[in-house]
């Protein structure tokens, strides 16, 4: 299994200094010591079409508090000023936090999770893993509580709406070694909408590990657009859960463009608990070089009348690998439910591996469902159509792609981050 | 003026041979009409001079101003002025009519001569009032949905769009009401003139009593048999290609449609 020099319990120590020296309070410091004593005992969670037990995730960091030898500069990253409201984190640092008065006077909080603990320290713990996951769901989860390092909350009071999307960016430093433990929540109260969206990239090139995982509680009647565009750098090995959890009537829509350039699973967990409850998943990806991405988006559905809808479409070039599970499970008593999901892989390069798997686990009968699967090549009836009309070969096959990918981009809320990502998509695309 | 010659044209289909060595030639200010029986060839034809993958040609030419351009790529052959409209088009979602066609012209045009925006959008506009189309139609994905006439007229779109030499329109009149017909064959009268040649595939002479053809020509067992004036066609209308058969001496029993 894992290896490393000394056992977890062993930093028990170091990490209660840790959580102490950043002011924490007592309960997280005993969720994060409960956490630490059960990743031994705990499994990794299991992915299918993949073994990834020597994968490098369980790096543990460095604890000392100290700030980050190397500094990022964030210009690199983020060219325009938002007057929005914007979150940017270098590794475990905030560097830019703005919301805008209106929203404050709403009641709306917006910042990073140790300012979050300080200040509303009770809001955080009601949902702080104890809704949407568990720190003792798996070996990864447990591994998340104990030693998250850096994070963000985000909190819409009860019938807020907002209208501008709610913006953050988080930059892994790997100008230095070290873990990336980034815990997001955003905590919906009930009736509150609005968009949320968060984009991930990697600064340096030292072989790091992520381990991120995101929350996002929907309380009764809220209403949440979720949408990400992940883009971890080469050398990070990834694990990524995003977990959401509906109480009655709310909704999540997720929107997530699957972009990194190193090993990546990303999981994409809802938890469809209230009655009259949805969730649209919506997630794109590319996988080229080597790299292997396995992207797991599981919708359940314990309430009644709910709906939840997967949809994925990736592309493969060179030798990389990526698989889609869509895994749709209807309760025994979510009577008049429906699950639909599509997984579609397009693969360019005669070397990739990709995999769609559709699993439909239905255990109610009054229910509907439904799936749809394939692997497959560029239509050539369809490139030879656009070439007919002047077109290009690579820049057909580049219009066909995008808009194989196309539905995630349009459910992207902001225009800026819609062009970056069809301009990593052509970034990719055009690396062949 | 330019010139295109289709010169002993054989084509095949997994081996099995459809074209036997069709020979026709045009100009562009003339309108050509090819019209046969189902089976014939005449689509074959049309695919082939486009390049379609599945379609091989194993014999012939097919020139373009002196140019064979069966020796060029499929997007080749539309830059050099080949434009070819189809019953049924590729639907192919996540990308605009609008960005397609765009894509289409500024493939024709050097970098620092791209067709803005404006100037994009006021042609289409114009266009599609022309055909009856409605706005949106232009934000709609690629053929997605459309109905087989919103197909048609979206071909006509394109080639009002584009304004290619020579415009090859594979059976554009089949299934269409004649609303419809009126309006695809208003399109094709409006490219109508010295610079623009047209060959209209059709299984009936309908569609020709909104486009006069200059020439027309009658394909069988994949060759052209008989070439002649508008009047051709009208003589086909009332006698049927059973009774041209009788007059040339062949014997040739209708197949089902490709």
């Amino acid at each position: 299994m894992v290896t490393k020099e000394k056992q977890y319990v062993d930093y028990a120590d170091a990490l209660t200094a840790f959580s102490t020296g950043l002011g924490e309070p007592e309960w997280m410091l005993q969720l994060r010591l409960e956490a630490l004593n059960s990743i031994e005992k705990l499994e990794l969670p299991i992915i299918e079409r993949l073994r990834y037990n020597r994968w490098p995730l369980f790096q543990v960091p460095n604890l000392t508090g100290a700030p980050a030898a190397k500094s990022v500069d964030i210009t690199q990253f983020i060219q325009d000023k938002a007057d929005a409201a914007r979150v940017v984190q270098t590794g475990n640092e905030t560097v830019i936090e703005t919301l805008p008065e209106s929203l404050k006077e709403k009641g709306v909080i917006f910042t990073d999770i140790q300012t979050a603990l300080k200040d509303h320290s009770e809001l955080v713990k009601e949902a702080y893993m104890q809704i949407a996951v568990k720190p003792q769901k798996n070996q990864i989860t447990a591994f998340h509580a104990a030693f998250m390092n850096s994070g963000l909350f985000l909190y819409v009071p009860k019938n807020v709406v907002v209208e501008e999307p709610l913006e953050a960016i988080f930059i892994q430093n790997s100008l230095v070694e070290d873990s990336f433990i980034k815990h997001v929540l955003v905590y919906a109260d009930v009736n509150s909408s609005f968009d949320y969206v968060e984009r991930f990239f990697t600064a340096g090139q030292e072989k790091n590990a992520a381990n991120i995982l995101v929350e996002v509680v929907a309380k009764q009647g809220a209403q949440v657009k979720f949408s990400a565009v992940d883009q971890l750098g080469e050398n990070t090995t990834t694990y990524f859960n995003r977990a959401g959890h509906t109480f009655r009537d709310a909704s999540i829509d997720w929107a997530i463009g699957v972009m990194n350039n190193g090993s990546t699973i990303a999981d994409l967990d809802t938890n469809l608990m209230g009655d009259g409850s949805s969730s649209d998943l919506k997630a794109v990806a590319i996988s080229s070089g080597k790299q292997t991405q396995v992207i797991d988006s599981n919708v359940v559905s314990y309430g009644k009348s709910t709906t939840g809808n997967i949809y994925q479409h990736g592309v493969i070039l060179d030798r990389a690998t990526l698989t889609f599970n869509g895994i749709g499970h209807i309760i025994k008593g979510a009577k008049g439910s429906d699950a639909q999901q599509e997984s579609r892989v397009l693969m360019l390069s005669d070397k990739a591996r990709g995999d769609a798997n559709p699993i439909l686990l239905i255990d109610e009968n009054e229910v509907t469902a439904g799936h749809a699967a394939s692997v497959g090549r560029v239509d050539p009836e369809e490139m030879y159509y656009l070439m007919s009309r002047g077109i290009e070969k690579s820049e057909a096959e580049r219009l066909v792609i995008r808009g194989f990918l196309g539905s995630v981009i349009s459910a992207i809320p902001l225009k800026s981050i819609r062009d970056e990502l069809v301009e990593t998509i052509e970034r990719k695309l055009t690396s062949r | 003026m330019a010139v295109l010659e289709i010169k002993n044209l054989h084509v095949s289909i997994e081996d099995k041979e459809i074209l036997k060595g069709v020979n026709l030639k045009m100009q562009t200010g003339e309108i050509h009409a090819i019209m046969g029986p189902n089976g014939t060839g005449k689509s074959t034809l049309s695919a082939a001079i486009m390049g379609h993958p599945s379609y091989e040609v194993t014999e012939g030419e097919v020139l373009l101003d002196g140019e064979n351009v069966l020796e060029l790529e499929v997007d080749e052959r539309a830059r050099a002025g080949l434009f070819l409209a189809v019953q049924y088009p590729s639907e192919i979602a996540g990308i605009t009519n609008a960005e397609f066609m765009r894509a289409a012209i500024n493939s024709r045009r050097d970098e620092d001569n791209k067709m803005g925006v404006m100037d994009f959008i006021n042609k289409l506009d114009e266009k599609m009032a022309l055909l009856d189309m409605s706005e949106e139609m232009a934000e709609r994905y690629l053929n997605e949905g459309f109905s087989g006439g919103e197909k048609k007229r979206n071909e006509i779109l394109q080639l009002l769009m584009i304004e290619p030499t020579f415009a090859i329109l594979d059976e554009i009149d089949s299934g269409l009401d004649i609303d419809a017909l009126q309006v695809v064959s208003k399109g094709v009268n409006e490219m109508r003139g010295e610079n623009f040649g047209s060959l209209i595939i059709t299984h009936y002479q309908r569609l020709l009593n909104y486009i006069t053809p200059d020439v027309v020509h009658i394909m069988m067992d994949g060759r052209v048999v008989k070439t002649g004036g508008a009047e051709l066609a009208h003589k086909l209308e009332a006698e049927g290609y059973k009774g041209l058969m009788e007059e040339l001496g062949i014997e040739y029993k209708e197949e089902e449609h490709e």
